[in-house]
């Protein structure tokens, strides 16, 4: 299985007590209490872990640090969350959850580089979302009081 | 003192919540939470015998709806009401409100809330009881134009940078440093705008702005009868986007004149709006070390547990007795209260540690810390869902030992034991900070936490990678055998589960 944290992202295969990480041989062994693992030896040094997925997340405190990891879909797995790339398009993404409070533009108006076109508010702070871009405004997918999760398209600005 | 009142309704979320809750059951008084209906898993609720479903509609609708609380205090046939913090702990009207409907109100009189609250009218009265305050403007016109000449002289002789505050401002929001004569203008127009939109009252003022200032306030009760005490100081500069982050007493930059003359000006402010109960008065204090008032906060912090811990009180008692009419306790008006050893709280918030955007999604595991000196305020715990709406505080780290040097081995030591997955927390910069030269020191200011050096991600040893592919249900290994896995779809991409290790 392919698993990824930060850059890094390597092939993992577990058998007979050996793990492959990335093509490495690492003999592992596991610690148990119940039927929870607690905690993991391997190159001679025993590891307190506790580990839990969630969907194609998994997260892991080891060595007194938490670490997140994605496991990649295999080759033909279909994704159910496409994440536009900002890049790709004239697209706005959201930078992080909240609620949007205002929307200070609309459909077909011209808007210039650095004009304010909504205000995002998350916990207690307001966030400016800014056009990027001179350009027109051809497509809004929020509205007042919406939610919005980080990264997705708020606007397009052709 | 009146008799004890049989229920207490909680007007708040959160650790807040929880910590009154425990105070109220060892007095004997019966708790009674409220929660908006998309928080019904909130971890309050969940904590209490007893809660009140407020209706959905967000926090506007319920945790800020006056007519909504009195009417869960009703329902539940609660006489008296805390408010926490936040919310409305700091609404005058509230505090009106609940003494009108006959309640017993746990909070100073609603008069000294708006006296404080009003930050222009504080800073002159402030000024007239002989409290010193930033130098700034004291342009008190109801509406603000933004070129007036007024404001624009004012700035001038105050020098840049400087700050521009809104009157109904606090905790950071609203407000703006302007470093050129020529964005003056436009910051007050800004300003302008955020304080009428968010506090419906669009006045400003400008402040002198200090560079590398500390953040230090004093704890002040006062009681029916006229006496108002200290109970010392927290040192609060370890701030992030004027938030604070770590909170210890006693402050090092506090010599024991300066303590002396800080309380002083801390009663001073106090009684010179008639307070009666908890308040804290901030100061900033400058590298030559001279203070100045900036706010007084008319409720209950959110770091009082350090006093606690370093006197030995219980805060909360405190002001449900003096509600009640009780005198202040006699130790605390004769002197003798005097703290013990260092105390240091951490804030952990659901945020990315580096640029403290707020995280949200659900705490798959919870493991906080215990053992000697170590007391935790928690308002989440595994299963809790962390939303957008509410505040991203998770839980406080209290520590306490002898000495400060011990205190900061104790929170270093606590911090490294919680086990938080799910929801990114900012544990990586409170233990940045704890491992600062600046901050072991003692000389640092507000500027500390931008000064960290950057930290570089920490690469996974081998044994998270082997752990992430237990956990990620990789058969075909007989040292991996399924640990009660629930049922799981085959493809991992389809659904969340909750499949764990270690749980």
């Amino acid at each position: 299985m392919k698993l990824s944290e930060g850059e890094s992202s390597i092939d993992v295969v577990l058998e007979d007590g050996v793990a492959s990480l990335g093509g490495r041989a690492v003999p592992f062994s596991t610690r148990r209490s119940g039927a929870a693992i607690v905690a993991i030896e391997a190159g001679g040094e025993s590891f307190g872990v506790r580990a839990v997925r969630e969907g194609n997340r998994v997260f892991v405190w080891c060595a007194e640090r938490t670490f997140e990891f994605r496991m990649d879909p295999p080759a033909g797995a279909k994704r159910t969350r496409v994440r536009p790339s900002a890049a790709d398009s004239g697209g706005l993404l959201s930078p992080m959850p909240g609620r949007i409070r205002r929307v200070l533009a609309a459909v077909g108006d011209a808007v210039t580089r650095g004009q304010v076109l909504m205000v995002l508010e998350a916990m207690k702070m307001e966030h400016s979302i800014r056009s990027p871009r001179d350009g027109r405004l051809v497509r809004l997918a929020c509205a007042e009081g919406d939610l919005v999760e980080a990264g997705v398209a708020l606007a397009e600005i052709e | 003192m009146d008799a004890l009142p049989r229920r207490l309704l909680i007007a708040n979320r959160g650790e807040i919540a929880v910590r009154i809750a425990r105070t109220a059951r060892e007095m004997g008084i019966e708790p009674v939470g409220v929660f908006e209906s998309s928080d019904a898993g909130g971890f309050h609720v969940g904590h209490m015998a007893r809660s009140i479903d407020l209706g959905p509609g967000g926090p506007a609708e319920t945790y800020l709806s006056i007519p909504k609380l009195l009417k869960a205090a009703e329902s539940s046939e609660a006489t008296a009401i805390h408010p926490g913090y936040g919310f409305l702990s700091e609404n005058a009207e509230f505090a009106r409100a609940v003494a009108g409907a006959g309640l017993l109100w746990i909070g100073p009189p609603a008069d000294a809330i708006q006296k404080m609250g009003d930050k222009l009218q504080a800073r002159r009265r402030m000024r007239e009881a002989g409290v010193p305050v930033v130098p700034g403007s004291d342009a008190a016109a109801a509406a603000i134009d933004p070129s007036d000449e007024e404001l624009l002289r004012r700035g001038a002789e105050i020098g840049f940078p400087l700050l521009v505050k809104a009157s109904g401002g606090g905790g950071g929001k609203g407000m703006a440093r302007v470093d050129r004569a020529e964005d003056l203008p436009a910051a007050l127009e800004e300003t302008h705008r955020v304080g009428l939109s968010a506090f419906a009252d669009g006045r400003v003022y400008l402040e002198k702005f200090f560079e590398s200032p500390r953040h230090v306030e004093f704890q002040v009760f006062g009681d029916r009868y006229g006496s108002v005490v200290h109970l010392f100081e927290r040192e609060c500069s370890v701030q992030r986007r004027h938030q604070k982050v770590l909170e210890e007493t006693p402050s090092v930059a506090l010599d024991p004149r300066l303590r002396e003359s800080m309380g002083r000006a801390a009663i001073e402010a106090a009684r010179a709006v008639g307070y009666v109960g908890a308040g804290t008065v901030e100061f900033l204090l400058d590298e030559r070390k001279n203070f100045y008032f900036l706010e007084m906060n008319t409720r209950l912090q959110v770091e009082h547990p350090i006093t606690e811990e370093t006197l030995g009180l219980d805060l909360v008692r405190a002001q449900i007795e003096i509600a009640l009419g009780a005198p202040l306790p006699p130790p605390w008006r004769g002197g003798k209260l005097l703290p013990q050893g260092h105390s240091i709280e951490l804030r952990l918030y659901a945020e990315d540690p580096e640029d403290f955007l707020p995280r949200s999604g659900r705490i798959l595991l919870w493991e906080e810390p215990a053992g000697p000196g170590v007391r935790v305020d928690a308002g989440a715990g595994a299963g809790t869902t962390v939303g957008v709406d509410y505040d991203p505080l998770l839980a406080k780290l209290v520590v306490s030992a002898p000495d400060r040097r011990s205190a900061i081995e104790r929170a270093r030591r606590a911090l490294s034991e919680w086990i938080v997955l799910g929801v990114e927390t900012n544990a990586p910069l409170l233990a940045a900070v704890l491992a600062s030269p600046e901050f072991r020191s003692g000389r640092y200011s507000t500027d500390l936490i931008g000064r960290l050096p950057s930290r570089a991600r920490p690469q996974p040893p081998d044994a998270a990678w082997i752990a992430a592919a237990l956990a990620a249900g990789d058969g075909g290994s007989p040292a991996a055998p399924a640990v009660s896995a629930p049922a799981r779809s085959r493809d991992p991409w389809d659904e969340r589960s909750g499949w764990r290790l270690g749980a």
